[in-house]
């Protein structure tokens, strides 16, 4: 896989598991 | 002025409440569309305009749908024309919101169909039914002998209709147990079942060894999908099919999300669960549907093949392409079964939120039982779906997807933005939608909500309206971009004209309502006083 391409995954993964952890860790506090 | 004790109905837990939404949002698209789209609109480049449609788009709209569901809940109103007329005082409000009644229906009827498609091949999996049908053809050959597309004769309808029938009647019995006994315990088992089988899936695809003769890695295909391709980013073709794939993934525009957030509480937080929600839903459509269908058929196909099955549609590549897939691989048969159960769980998820504003709707205005109201929507379902059983070859489905499920979406979201952030005004949006809220928004998202977002989507809703639209309502071409064949032209007028006749009959329904229980427009409705759920 030619590094551009991983790149592009990998930032896009990370930025929707971010995303994710980050509202779920705060409900989760809440609850 | 009116209260509706009767209709009172809450969610459960916050967690219930985030997977029953994101079981709205989460759909077939995050795992047939979203790689289609990607792959065949610049690959790194549209994840680029996909996320700043994500967050100029995607997520304001979601506040705003949530902050006027809310908002209309304070009221007891779970359907759109009580929520239009809870926002704009003034006459006409609720027949505009008419549309949010109509949407949900029409959409509700072919998408429990297709589902019934997703059920039935679950079923043909485990059984190993279509082994032995090994080219993308055959399975395309076998799809059209399920749905009786060729021969459309009571003989060859039976089976696609004893599916239907079943997979309505589990939605109705999931709609008539309620919104905490039924929506949010079916998200509650659904959801892990989905998200467990879509991460066995992927995990699969991304360890498939080369084929010989092809050479091609799963490596290759997420190549395929992600390879930056920078001129992208100048075509406003690649932002509007972004902004296109964000409108359609989180189930805007239809009623849905609204009816869900009218069953909250005044201080319910709606800012940091619907965040949640659509960030459940990017870990679906990005992680996992970008990591199943398109790499797995580029490890069968090579990558010419998939560029050939990305550009033929997303039905091909989940209903064609995954089963021939299947049967190259050990327990194939399971892998199957589990394909085409995420995919109906994904599916029914979504159709029982498109029962909920229509139940709404009765339940609230005419006191209604809800097993009466659900029993009666089945009845209609179940007759409108005999018609896209008996006519789905000649394009009957393809204009309700079309004027319902694209056309219709776009237009609604456009009014919704429109009465919300400029009639009801951007300082009772803002504030609205910051009751009870667990995070401060930046005031500069006050600025995205009243102006970006609405300029996103009029400019979508201009742009598929010439592009789209028009040809397809003149009959230039068809939804597929095809000439309407001749033989399909009295369906399409019937399928238009039935679509039309529902909002006429809507529309009497909301006027009957108003009347019956003496609402006055202007003064707008009582509120009633609402549960605040202690568990949130």
């Amino acid at each position: 896989m030619a590094l551009p391409s991983l790149v592009f995954m990998l930032g896009s993964w990370a930025f929707v598991l971010s995303l994710t952890a980050w509202s779920f860790r705060r409900v989760l506090k809440k609850h | 002025m009116n209260q509706q004790h009767s209709s009172h109905e809450a969610w459960g837990t916050r967690i219930g409440l985030i997977l029953a939404m994101a079981g709205n949002a989460v759909g077939l698209g995050n795992f047939l569309r979203f790689p289609t789209q990607a792959a065949n609109n610049g690959g790194g480049s549209f994840m680029i305009t996909y996320f700043i449609a994500l967050l100029l788009l995607g997520i304001p709209l979601m506040w705003i749908e949530w902050g006027i569901g809310r908002h209309a809940g304070a009221y007891r109103k779970g359907h759109v024309p009580g929520m239009f007329a809870t926002l704009w005082k003034h006459p006409a409000a609720k027949y505009v919101g008419v549309i949010g009644l109509v949407i949900p229906l029409v959409v509700l009827v072919y998408y429990t169909y297709i589902e019934s498609w997703t059920l039935a091949y679950t079923f043909f999996s485990i059984t190993k039914n279509y082994w032995g049908i090994t080219t993308q053809a055959g399975m395309s050959d076998y799809l059209s002998a399920y749905q009786g597309v060729n021969d459309p004769t009571l003989t060859h309808l039976g089976l696609p209709f004893l599916f239907f029938a079943i997979t309505l009647a589990i939605n109705i019995w999931v709609v008539s147990r309620g919104i905490s006994g039924g929506i949010e315990r079916l998200a509650r088992i659904g959801m892990p079942i989905l998200f467990l089988f879509a991460a066995v899936l992927a995990v699969v695809v991304l360890f498939l060894p080369a084929q010989p003769g092809i050479g091609t890695t799963a490596a290759d295909g997420l190549e395929f999908i992600y390879r930056p391709d920078f001129s992208g980013l100048g075509s406003a073709g690649v932002w509007l099919a972004s902004a296109g794939q964000i409108f359609f993934t989180l189930s805007v525009g239809m009623g849905t999300l609204q009816a869900y957030a009218s069953y909250l509480g005044k201080k319910d937080d709606i800012l940091l669960s619907g965040m949640a929600t659509a960030a459940t839903n990017e870990t679906a459509e990005v992680i996992l549907g970008g990591t199943i269908a398109i790499p797995a058929a580029v490890v069968f196909f090579g990558v010419t093949g998939a560029t050939q099955i990305a550009a033929s549609g997303s039905f091909n590549l989940g209903f064609a392409t995954m089963p021939v897939v299947f049967q190259q691989l050990p327990l194939g048969n399971v892998l199957g079964f589990m394909w085409f159960s995420l995919l109906f769980f994904a599916g029914i998820t979504s159709s029982v939120a498109m029962a909920t504003p229509i139940i709404a709707f009765f339940r609230e205005e005419f006191k209604i039982r809800r097993e009466t109201v659900a029993m009666a929507l089945g009845v209609v379902v179940l007759l409108f779906g005999c018609l896209h059983i008996r006519y789905l070859g000649q394009g009957f489905l393809d204009e309700w997807d079309y004027w319902g499920g694209t056309f219709g979406l776009s237009l609604f979201a456009v009014v919704e933005v429109v009465i919300f952030m400029w009639i009801f005004s951007p300082e009772r949006a803002w504030n609205s939608i910051h009751q009870g809220a667990d995070i401060q928004l930046p005031r500069f998202v006050k600025f995205v909500m009243t102006f970006v977002t609405p300029a996103y989507l009029i400019v979508l809703f201009l742009w598929w309206g010439y592009s789209e639209a028009w040809p397809i309502l003149t009959m230039a071409q068809n939804p597929e971009g095809e000439p309407y064949a001749l033989d399909a032209i009295p369906v399409v007028m019937w399928s238009r004209a039935i679509m039309l006749g529902m909002a006429g009959v809507f529309a009497f329904f909301v006027w009957l309502a108003w009347k019956r229980n003496g609402y006055d427009d202007r003064a707008g409705f009582e509120e009633v006083n609402v549960h605040t759920s202690s568990k949130f």
